[in-house]
Order: structure tokens, then sequence, then C-alpha cells
């Protein structure tokens, strides 16, 4: 019985967990007591995190597809088969008409090989990961206000704040041991301040709960300003020092009075006043945010808007401060931090600069592109449009995450030739000519960075079940194949390019991350001790930019034949596209189906009982869900979890992107909603 | 039998070798910083004795987290039950304690095969605790911190000796072919080791009285708005089940590799989730938040006693460091006896 510290491969909260080992069984998990996240604790994914693993429906070999149906490969046929078919389109098109997926779920050094194949091997930036449709808005918000898009506090801060302010995150149910720090910061006396539409959890513990309409955040941030600028709470000798821009930025503002934005997001002037006073007047005050910001058509406007308060307040640059974005995924920080993105490097360096473009070819020897490639939201429309001809996903499931899947769906079937490598059959892989088999973050080494910035090491406990083949050893025998030699014995050897090419992980090598639960970046040499809130004394890009937002209503609003706003998320118990959590016994037992939340009244207006059926309709398409009257949504409202096969919230949801981060609107959309007759026949 | 022994510090290691050419022997090992696991001992030097407590139980090694129960194809059923040899040293008191209650649980009307199985072949070594965790509270269960019975084999820290205490028959087994090592204890070796069980008695922290509690429950002082404010905490997560020593509750699935072979295995499950009792026809008896909490609580001080004549819990403090939501057994139990006035659960 041995027992292996290493990662948990859920959310972004980045908990410590050891792996108990048998005999090349895995037999259970512990949390990691002395981690700095978690502290001994764990949610309930964590606890079952080993249970996928070992599962009977893992891909273990290679499968090619021939004559619709998958055939048992090696993988010397497999990867041969990819490089002469992603060879072939490369020629006869042009390396643009690929496009890479790369994978949050993967490590560091995973997306850095994979974005180092999509621009050397295959030389196209078409590389994008499902961080467009969670945080996109974020990375490239706080890059032009701040300069650097990531959160900028620590979590083992959180319990010393006095003012938590928490806008649109469930956080005891998508970032569990975040809310666990939230609520040991209110046990000792800080004031909780949460916006949401919905009623959550941790809304119950909130001094504030202010329920805003679905996208009106807006607005709501700028009252909430305009009372800071009004009520003379402004921290005049930061904004002079420190930020540019302020002039624009307050005539906006003083558009939004309490009162105007009380008729246009529901909440009390009474209450957007008091909110304001509270988050101002105290130094040590936090900021989170998370999807109910980002997923809006103005997902880039909403992050401005907070960057706006933190800096107006000259909340940033302290500990116990700044604005907390908290990342979904497991390693959606590190993704990004690899250059797993249409426009940019590692350490968000920018393939457009030539400094930078030459940089990476010395070390590459490759001539790269330098034009920002696609982001994953339009690689299905250019599909669509014949532009984009195969496509190579890593470990994501667009079938099931993005919006209106129909499109998706049409779109995959259209490709001339799709890889999916994945360790179940997803959704997705169903649709590719060949499916890789990957490990597990049980059955590799390599690294994770968690929402606060921390690079920490994964472990291999088990060896990779079947044939399955770390990701990226796969990337290197099929760049190997193709023609670029890719050679590493192991992935500290992936790191140490990482850190050689990426300033802001130039201190951040395996060896350093053995104790003390890894380094948060940016560590910029081989003794600097990694950086625990950033911004100090200095925003990473000089001065602060202060952007004026003005309100834009969501792209679809209610009407006569669409009365009811949808909102979209995810529950405690299920995660994502649920490949993992659905073969997780426990997991998949608690929530077995679909359901959507109705307020009480509506549900009365319209026959609607706890439990009976439904059918939600959009422009797009139409399911059926069980209902949960319950007034945890306001009225005109409901709510859909995204993780269910059968009733896929995806069907409904809209396309509609933010203008410059292409993050669709998850959050609002409009719906019909019909009571369907019971019958004998329906699920049970 | 409760005999007593003295055996020197530096002949431990020796001991434990020789004992490990028998049986696999998992100790108290460093993890990661200043963490303590029960794991495989590498290098018997390399255990930590005087340690907080571990995570999770070493329930885990007599019924684990996942567990395969038997694989059954076309040929018939074949038994994967655990029945290695496995010596586990440096155990405490009160893991010891709830153990003695796991064996008449899973050993009692009702026996359970997997179970009785990995008992019958474990033998334990505990140790007396001279430094208690700021979260343990055994010494108002009588669990801990150290044992007059129960034990194999029971170790007293004295400084530069052990005392060590013979429990069971399992005991003596592992110690009679190494006699040589061991000498007779004199008076003195009882009188320090009472001095330290004085000692470890004075250091505890946490005085928590579980009879109160189940009496202020039991006599209707504790309404539901109590338990309201206690469900409110609850993250769900599961982990005051999943690491409590005398928790026992597993769920039983079968993954069917083809139509005719597969495997039945069986994992922990907590009461703590409502579909944990979820019934044909898409009831879920327990679907409130609070039913679930409260019966947690409730199983721990009220039924427990009535069915063993003890509580469910010996106090080793594990639910309070990871419980996320703070309404572990010994918060909860401290402010249902202090009748906190407020009547508010959890928390601060």
């Amino acid at each position: 019985m041995n027992k292996i510290p290493t990662i948990c491969p859920y959310c972004g909260c980045g908990c410590g967990l050891y792996l108990h080992v048998e005999d090349g069984n895995l037999t259970g998990v512990s949390p990691i007591r002395s981690h700095p996240v978690n502290k001994g604790t764990l949610c309930v994914k964590g606890w079952n995190s080993f249970e996928f693993i070992q599962h009977h429906e893992r891909l273990k070999y290679p499968l090619i597809k021939v004559n619709g149906e998958f055939k048992r490969a090696s993988w010397g046929e497999a990867i041969a088969l990819i490089a002469s078919k992603l060879t072939g389109i490369k020629r006869s098109y042009r390396p643009d008409s690929i496009a890479i997926m790369s994978s949050a779920k993967c490590t560091n050094e995973e997306n850095y090989l994979m974005m180092k194949f999509a621009r050397a091997v295959i030389g196209t930036n078409n590389i994008d990961h499902c961080a467009r449709l969670c945080h996109s808005s974020t990375v490239g918000g706080l890059a032009e206000t701040f300069g650097s898009g990531a959160m900028t506090n620590s979590i083992s801060e959180i319990v010393s704040a006095k003012v938590l302010f928490v806008i649109g995150s469930n956080t005891t149910e998508q970032h569990p041991m975040i809310g666990m720090h939230m609520l040991d910061a209110v046990n000792r006396g800080a004031i909780l301040i949460v916006a949401d539409p919905r009623k959550t959890q941790i809304s119950d513990f909130a001094h504030i709960h202010l329920r805003h309409r679905c996208g009106t955040d807006v607005v709501l941030l700028d009252s909430i300003m305009n009372v800071i600028i009004n009520e003379g709470f402004v921290d005049i000798p930061f904004i002079r020092r420190r930020t540019e821009n302020f002039d624009a930025f307050e005539k906006v503002i003083l558009r939004y009075p309490p009162d105007v934005a009380e008729k246009i997001t529901g909440v009390s002037s009474q209450d957007i006043k008091k909110a304001a006073r509270i988050y101002a007047i105290e130094k040590r005050a936090m900021l989170f945010y998370s999807m109910g910001i980002t997923q809006h058509i103005t997902g880039v406007d909403n992050v401005h808007a907070c960057a706006n308060l933190c800096m107006l307040t000259a909340h940033i640059g302290q500990p116990m401060t700044g604005l907390n974005p908290l990342r979904g995924q497991n390693n959606v920080q590190g993704a990004c931090d690899m250059g797993a993105l249409p426009d940019v490097y590692s350490g968000y360096q920018k393939v457009s600069e030539s400094d930078i473009k030459k940089k990476f070819e010395h070390l590459w020897r490759r001539r790269l592109p330098s034009r920002p490639g696609l982001t994953l939201t339009e690689m299905f429309d250019s599909i669509l449009d014949g532009k984009i001809k195969a496509m190579y996903i890593m470990g994501e499931n667009p079938l099931m995450s993005d919006p209106d899947v129909s499109h998706v769906k049409e779109a995959l079937k259209k490709l001339e030739f799709l890889v999916v490598q994945d360790i179940f059959m997803s959704e997705t892989a169903e649709f590719a000519h060949v499916v890789l088999p990957a490990a597990t973050f049980a059955e590799k080494d390599g690294t994770f960075t968690n929402t606060e910035r921390r690079v920490q090491k994964i472990r291999q406990a088990i060896e990779p079940v079947g044939e399955s083949m770390p990701d990226w050893k796969i990337i290197c025998a099929l760049s190997k194949k193709m023609g670029y030699n890719m050679e590493y014995r192991a992935t500290h050897e992936i790191m140490e390019e990482v850190a050689l090419i990426t300033p802001s992980y130039r201190g951040i090598l395996h060896h350093r991350l053995d104790s003390n639960f890894g380094l948060q970046w940016p560590c910029h040499d081989l003794n600097h001790q990694g950086t625990p809130f950033l911004h100090r004394k200095k925003f990473t890009k000089g001065l602060g930019t202060f952007i004026p937002v003005d309100y834009i209503p969501p792209a679809e609003e209610t009407d006569k034949r669409f009365p009811f706003l949808l909102t979209t998320g995810r529950i405690y118990f299920r995660y994502h596209t649920a490949t993992m959590c659905q073969r997780t016994s426990t997991l998949e037992r608690e929530y077995p189906e679909c359901y959507a939340e109705i307020n009480p009244k509506d549900a009365d207006s319209l026959g609607i009982k706890g439990n009976s059926m439904m059918r939600v309709s959009s422009r797009r398409g139409s399911i059926i869900v069980r209902a949960q009257v319950t007034d945890k949504v306001p009225e005109g409202t409901i709510f859909i979890p995204f993780h269910f096969r059968e009733a896929s919230a995806n069907l409904l949801t809209n396309p509609a992107v933010d203008p410059s981060a292409k993050i669709p609107e998850y959050k609002v959309c409009a719906v019909k909603i019909e009571l369907v007759e019971s019958k004998r026949d329906q699920k049970d | 039998m409760n005999k007593g022994m003295v055996l020197e510090k530096s002949k431990l290691s020796y001991w434990l070798r020789q004992l490990r050419k028998e049986m696999s022997l998992i100790g108290p090992m460093r993890g990661e910083n200043s963490d303590i696991v029960f794991k495989t001992v590498e290098n018997i030097h390399e255990i930590v004795l005087d340690c907080p407590a571990s995570i999770p139980s070493p329930k885990e090694f007599l019924f684990p987290q996942k567990e395969k129960m038997f694989r059954y194809s076309k040929d018939g059923v074949e038994n994967l039950r655990g029945n290695k040899g496995r010596l586990i040293f440096g155990v405490r008191s009160c893991d010891i304690s709830a153990i003695t209650l796991l064996d008449r649980f899973y050993g009692g009307k009702f026996v359970d095969d997997y179970y009785m199985s990995r008992r019958n072949n474990t033998i334990f070594i505990s140790i007396g605790c001279n430094n208690p965790d700021i979260t343990c509270f055994c010494i108002g269960l009588g669990s801990g911190p150290f044992l007059s019975s129960g034990f194999d084999i029971q170790l007293s820290d004295l400084g530069d000796r052990y005392l060590v205490e013979i429990g069971s028959k399992h005991g003596l087994e592992i110690i009679k072919d190494f006699i040589h090592l061991f000498s007779r204890p004199k008076k003195l070796d009882y009188d320090d080791q009472y001095e330290a069980i004085l000692s470890s008695q004075a250091r505890f922290e946490k005085r928590i009285n579980l009879e109160n509690a189940r009496q202020k429950i039991l006599s209707g002082q504790v309404n539901d708005s109590f338990w309201e404010v206690v469900a409110q905490r609850c993250f769900e997560c599961g982990g005051c089940v999943y690491e409590c020593p005398l928790c026992t509750c597993f769920n039983v699935i079968d993954r069917p590799y083809s139509p005719t072979d597969g495997v039945r295995l069986r994992v922990w499950d907590t009461c703590l989730f409502k579909g944990f009792t979820k019934m044909a026809g898409n009831i879920w008896p327990a679907e409130k938040k609070i039913m679930r909490t409260k019966r947690w609580y409730f199983h721990k001080l009220i039924y427990y006693p009535e069915q063993f004549g003890k509580f469910g819990c010996v106090g080793c403090g594990r639910c309070t460091i990871t419980c996320p939501g703070r309404i572990d057994m010994a918060t909860i139990a401290s402010k249902i006896d202090m009748g906190d006035r407020r009547r508010k659960g959890g928390g601060g």
C-alpha cells in the first residue's frame, strides 16, 4: 500500500490529495492535510476522484474508423495514419486548414507541446482550448487593464479578509475548498456580499445578497462605482499614481446612479449603496468572480467593470485584496499560461510581435506563422465555411460543452479528418476518424497550475491502463512521424524548455516544486520564491487602465414567444461534460438526470408541479427536463445544468459571442416552457 | 490477557524487521510536508511515531474505500476478498477502540466476510498518545489516550524504552518468538507509564461531553432550527463519513466487462448523500439536507449507544480536520452541550 501525493483533477482549486495504490490498483483517496488550499479537506468529487481511472470503459488502444465502425489499431498504424492525413491536408490546402484543441485537463507540459506541435509542426496558430468558454474574457480583459489575466491574490489570504464580494460565482459548489476559506472568513467576522440572480449555498451566508437580473452585471457594478465616487470613497492618491484614463471612465459612471440601476437590475438602490460603502471603506476587501461575469456577450465589459472597481478603491496590489477570477478546470490557468491560445505563445507572449516570434523560431528551428489563429468558437463556423478541413482534439468534448451543439455536430460531420485523444469514448470522439487513448492524471507526471497561479506537481501512481499513453508522449510520437523531432526523456525536460522561453515561469523547474506545494508564478529566477499577490507597487503593464463600460443588453432578450430567461451552469456532484463523473458511482447516483429550476410562481402559472416534465425550447432547439420548483431562481428565469447528454442544455444556448473574447453567452438566452403531459412511458 | 514487557527503543527496528519477513508492515510515514500517512514501510527508521492524526483512519486496511468483492463469469464466481497478512504499526488508541466496535458491527449477527477476512489477517501494534493533537477528545470517551484492553499490542513510550502490553492471542504470537529482545517490567516502568498517562491527559485541549449532548437531544431541547443551521453549512463532501473510523456504509456496484463477465465492487458511501436512500420509482426519502445531517449525529449520539452501549465516536478528531463547513462532531456536540442560546449550529 502506497500513497502518492498528487493534485485533484477536477476544479481549479488545485487541492492536494494522496492516491492510495495497492498492487497496481487504486483503492482510495485522502486529502493532504498540510496543503495550503484544502488543509485536509476535499469535496465529494475529490474524495471520489480515483474511481473513473481504472473504469472498464477506459479507452485502452487506438481506434481507427473503417466504414463507419471503429476498429482496433496499433499505435504505429494510428500515428502513421494521422501523420499522413495531416501532412496531406496541410499540403493540399494550407496549414491554416487544420485546427487544434488543446486541453485544460492536461498538464502544462502537454499543453506546451501541443502548442509547439500546432505552431512548429503544423504551422498554424489555430490552437485554442476550453478557456475560450470560461475565462477568455478574463484573460483578455485583465490584460488590457492590469497587464496580467490571472487571479491577483492567493487562496490562503481569504480567511484574513474583512470583506468578500462574490459576484457570479457559486463558490461553495464549484470551488468548494475556496468556499470553505470564505466561510471561515465569515466566521471570523468578515462581511460577505454576494451578487447572483440565483440563491446558492454561499448566498445563504451573505450579509447582502444582490439578486440582479441575468446579464445586468455592468449596470450593477457601474452603479456601485457611482456611489463610491459620489460619496467620496475614491482612493485619489492611488488613482493619480498608478492608473490612467480615470476622467473618461468617470463620465460614463455618472450615468449610472443607483435609482437608474434599480430599474434595470431589479436590485434596490439601498442595497447597492450598502454594498458600495461596505466594499469601499474596508481596506482588506477581496473581489471574486466566475462564470456569472465572463459568460456573456459583455464578458469583457463585465471583467473591466470589476477591474475598475478594484482600482477605484485601491483594492489591489496588497494582500487580502485584489480581483480574483476563479478558474474552473484543474489546469485551465496552466493551459492559458502555456499558450494554448490562438494569439499568444507561453507566458502570453504575442505571436504578432516579431521579436518574440523570432525567439521561438530560434528555439524551435522552424518558421512560425505570425497571424493570430481562430478561436474555438470560430473554428466550428470555419469548418462549415470550408476553411477548416481537419481537427485534432485533445481531451475536450465540444459536442457537450459548446453552445448550440447541433451546429457543432454538423461541423464535426463535415470534417475531412478528425482525431480525438481522450480517456473515454466521449460524445465528440464518436465522430472521430481516429481515437487515441490517453492516460489520466494518475498515470503520468507533470504539473498543473491552479487558479491562484500555483504550479504544482502531479505524480504517476499507476501504470497507464491498456495501451494508453500520456498525452505528451503521443504528441512527441506524432511529431516525430511528421518529421519534427521532439525528444524528451521525461516531463521535467519539457518544463526546462518552458522555463527557458517563458519569463513568468523562468524559475519554475520540477525539482523546485517538491517542497511547499509548488510555486506561484511569476517566478523570475531559480532563487525566486514565487508571487503570492500580483501588481505590488506597479501593475504588470505599468499603469492600470480604467476602461469605461456601458450597458449592453444580452444578445437575446425575452419576448412573447420566448418569455423566460434561461441561465446554465454546473452542479456540485457533476463536472462539465461528465466523462469522468458519470463513471463514478456516487456522483452519478446523486443526479442521475437533468432538471430545471423554476420559480414557484412561474410553475403555477404554467400548471407545472415538482417533478413534472417540461419541454424547454429556444430558437435553436428543445429538450425535455424534470421540473424542480424552487425559489432558488427568481421569477422569469430558469436554470438548467449543462452536464447531461440526454437533455443537453447546450442545445438551447445562444452561440452569440463577446466581440473580442469570443466567449459565448451561456448565461442568458430566451426560452419558452411547456408542460409535457405525464405518460406512463416517460423515464422515471 | 494483559502481560507487560519492556523493549529498549534501540531494539524496535530489529523486531519489526523480523516481523516484516512474515507479513507486510504498514506504519505512519512522512507524507507531504508535515503530513503523516499510513503506508507500506520501506525504511523502518523513517517511521514517525509521535505524530498528528493520520487521514483517513486505519479502517481503510480492513474496509478499503474501493474493494473488489468477486469476479463473475460463465465459469463461476471467484471470491476476491483480501487476506494478506499485515502488521499495522503505530496506530492510535482511539482507532483501536473504533476497530473493537467495528468488529462487533461487522462480526455480529450478520458476519461481513470481506471485513472479517482482512481482520483475521491483520495485527495492530498501537501506541499510547503522549502528545494528543489539538483536535483530539478521546479523553472524554474512554477511548484513549491509553487503553487497558482491546488492543493486540500496546506500546507506551517511556523515553528510552517502551512498555509493551500484550492484549490478545495475535499479540502474543508476534512476541513469543522474539522474547529474547524483551525484559520483564519493573514497578518503575509501570510508574513511568502512569506518569505518561497523567501528563498526556493534562494536555488535552478539548473536553467534549457527548453524554450531555445526548441527554439534551433526548430531552427534546434541540429543535430543528438548530439542525437547519447545521445543514446549511454542510458541503455534502462525505468527508466526515469517509474519515470516520466508525462509519461503515458502503455501496455495491457492478462493473460488467462484457455481457458474461465482470466484477462486483464495494465503495465507501455515506448517509449524507440523498442518493443513499433513493428508492425505486424516483423516491428520495431524505431529500432535505437537514434530515441527512441530523441523522448522522443521531446515529453517532443516539442509535449507537442504543445498539452497542457506546457512542459512535471515539474522539479521534478527524472530522474536525476534514469538515469544510466546520460542523464536525466536536463543534456541534459542544454547541449542544453549551446550550447555545441563539440555537445556532456550526462555525465560529
